[in-house]
């Protein structure tokens, strides 16, 4: 176990440079002097060549290339992510700002896709082949492939403005400050549906095939062969042997999808301005906010890093054959 | 082993109408400037602005109406679909290329070859692929050029993976030790004897690839970082059917019918595939 966790930690920190560099190469091709990340733009584009010099030797940009990524680093290991051009505030604060609103939207659709999607994929594992079984793993299939904008287009055509049932976009309404607790929470529930349900059931299929594949894994392997020739009951051989396997390697999806929700909630944030790091991520884009770009690129970066250490860390504890054995099987 | 697969795809008639839907969409794309063309079928070209005859919905004269400009949907979503196409497959190629060539030296060599890629692997995962897509094209700024490599940059992971496997079996096969022992050159094996039994679970991953490609490039279109306007492309279209989500239903519906359809089928191909080529399977 140990040794797993040594090596995982290990490798988690390899990665980490990785990323890290990456991101340091694209501060340095990006079109434009990297030292323009610090200038405080008045739009004139008038700075005196000492005060451009100041400003380098200051963020070290007059340093060797190694020098300065070793500064950049630095800064990284201490949050200091650089100032948004456009904010003109630090880059961690904005991120830090906005992250909350993000885990919001994201941490329900995710509990809400598995809640739904793990009971379907084990449903399906118990009626393979089954015509129901078998319509509902194509309608899967089909839900996998709709494009997640275009979904939000039709469900905002759909409830907001054909039935004006839920609000079109944004977080709150413009009066919640006027309204009382009660209203308070369900103005906020009904701002969540929309972007909910178009971030979750993507996931929802995801979820529902990979818990089915696992328990069609287990249900081939031997010692489920040998609980059914024992004579141990259907239903138990089901409960007791093969999903309490199955349910292993849910673990490492959780941490997979993680990259996916947050590559997802750009397009979800933009759609119902929903004030996020995605909806930040695009709008720095556009501005061309080079630093808070490229502070997301490695918050986000980070985010699932951790999130799939954390999978992996959590996966050892859950399977004696690691724990005990000191590595993963496969 | 190639004809026991079709066979066995055959079998699926969803599979086999992904087929003809994708050999359909593929004709349409390439012939797109013959049919919609003012002499021809669809009597409009893409970029035909008639203001006029703005935001007209579906009837006999706009089969799928007109958006803000007045031009004709149809004949935007036939050109649209050449985007589609080219950047899904062009972007595939660039991710089956580097995939490949970065897993077989990992499987072939293994060791410190194989450690590295594995690292690389693990490093390019780690962001989230949308957010490096849009930062990549929002850099080095929007073309379909730009699309296209930033989309195979970044989605030749799961081709890696699969090729490094492969090749982690098929090294140690009879065949290939053959081969090693009759003097064959590292490159000569890689290439003649365990590249072509490699490929059909890469071609798997790459028929995915695809349905990905299609998927993120109209999102990028629909976010505004695609390939620039004036150029049609089914994401950008719907990105003009947000504006007017209010009243105009035919501008969201069709390309997004286009967008799922053509996703599906790729989808449902390389999952057919799969099965076909998998033994256990039935």
């Amino acid at each position: 176990m140990l040794t797993y966790v040594v090596r995982r930690l290990f490798y988690a920190v390899l990665t980490f440079f990785g990323i890290s560099i990456i991101v340091f190469v694209l501060i340095h091709i990006v079109p434009g002097d990297p030292v323009l990340f610090y200038v405080p733009m008045g739009g004139s584009g008038t700075i005196s060549p000492a005060a451009l010099q100041a400003i380098k030797h200051a963020h070290h940009l007059d340093e060797p290339l190694l020098a300065q990524y070793r500064w950049w680093l630095q800064g990284l290991l201490t949050l200091d992510l650089g100032t948004s051009i456009t904010a003109r505030r630090p880059v961690a604060e904005l991120i830090g700002e906005k992250l909350p609103n993000s885990f919001q939207l994201n941490g329900i659709a995710l509990l809400l896709a598995a809640a739904i999607g793990v009971p379907i994929g084990l449903w399906s594992a118990m009626r393979s082949g089954r015509l129901s079984e078998r319509a509902a793993a194509v309608t899967f299939f089909l839900l996998y492939s709709l494009p997640s904008f275009w979904v939000a287009l039709l469900l905002m055509q759909l409830f907001s403005v054909r039935y004006d049932i839920l609000p079109l976009f944004g977080m709150r309404s413009e009066q919640y400050l006027q309204l009382s607790t009660g209203a308070r929470i369900v103005d906020r529930l009904t701002h969540l549906v929309l972007p909910v349900v178009t971030l979750a059931y993507a996931q929802l299929a995801i979820f529902a095939r990979f818990s089915k594949a696992a328990v069609t894994d287990v249900i081939r392997q031997d010692f489920i062969t040998t609980a059914r020739a024992k004579g141990v009951a259907p239903g138990s051989v089901l409960w007791r042997h093969a999903f309490r396997n199955a349910l292993i390697p849910l673990i490492t999806l959780l941490g997979l999808t993680i990259p996916y929700l947050i590559s997802g909630s750009v397009i979800v944030e933009q759609i119902f301005q929903w004030d996020g790091i995605g909806r930040l991520y695009l709008e720095s884009i556009l501005k061309r906010d080079y630093p808070t770009v490229l502070g997301l690129t490695v918050v986000t970066a980070v985010v699932t890093l951790l999130a799939s250490l954390a999978a992996d860390l959590m996966y050892a504890v859950a399977d004696p054959r690691i724990r005990l054995g000191g590595g993963r099987a496969t | 082993m190639w004809r026991i697969t079709w066979r066995r795809f055959r079998r699926s008639r969803l599979a086999v109408g992904a087929l003809i839907y994708v050999s359909l969409v593929t004709l349409l794309a390439a012939a797109a400037p013959l049919i919609a063309n003012p002499a021809r079928l669809v009597p409009y070209g893409p970029d035909d602005v008639d203001v006029a005859h703005r935001l007209l919905p579906p009837d006999p004269e706009h089969r799928l109406g007109t958006d803000d400009l007045g031009r004709d949907v149809l004949a935007r979503m036939l050109h649209g679909a050449r985007v589609s196409l080219t950047v899904g497959f062009l972007a595939t190629a660039i991710a089956l290329v580097i995939g490949s060539l970065l897993g077989a030296i990992a499987g072939y060599y293994g060791g410190a070859a194989d450690w590295i890629v594995s690292r690389a692997i693990e490093v390019v995962l780690c962001f989230p692929f949308l957010f490096l897509n849009l930062g990549i094209v929002a850099l080095f700024g929007p073309s379909l050029f730009t699309v296209m490599i930033a989309l195979g940059l970044t989605s030749w992971t799961t081709n890696a993976r699969f090729m490094r496997g492969e090749f982690l079996r098929l090294r140690e096969m009879e065949f290939a030790q053959a081969a090693r022992a009759s003097g064959a050159r590292d490159t000569r094996i890689m290439l003649r004897h365990l590249l072509p039994n490699a490929l059909a679970p890469v071609l798997v991953s790459a028929s995915f690839g695809v349905a990905s490609a299609i998927l993120t490039e109209s999102a990028l279109s629909f976010l505004g970082f695609g390939v620039p306007l004036p150029t049609a492309t089914w994401g950008s279209l719907l990105n003009t059917a947000r504006e007017y989500i209010q009243f105009a239903w035919w501008l969201a519906l069709f390309p997004g019918v286009a967008i799922f359809l053509t996703v599906a089928a790729f989808n449902v191909i390389g999952d057919r595939f799969r099965d076909a080529l998998d033994p256990r399977a039935e």
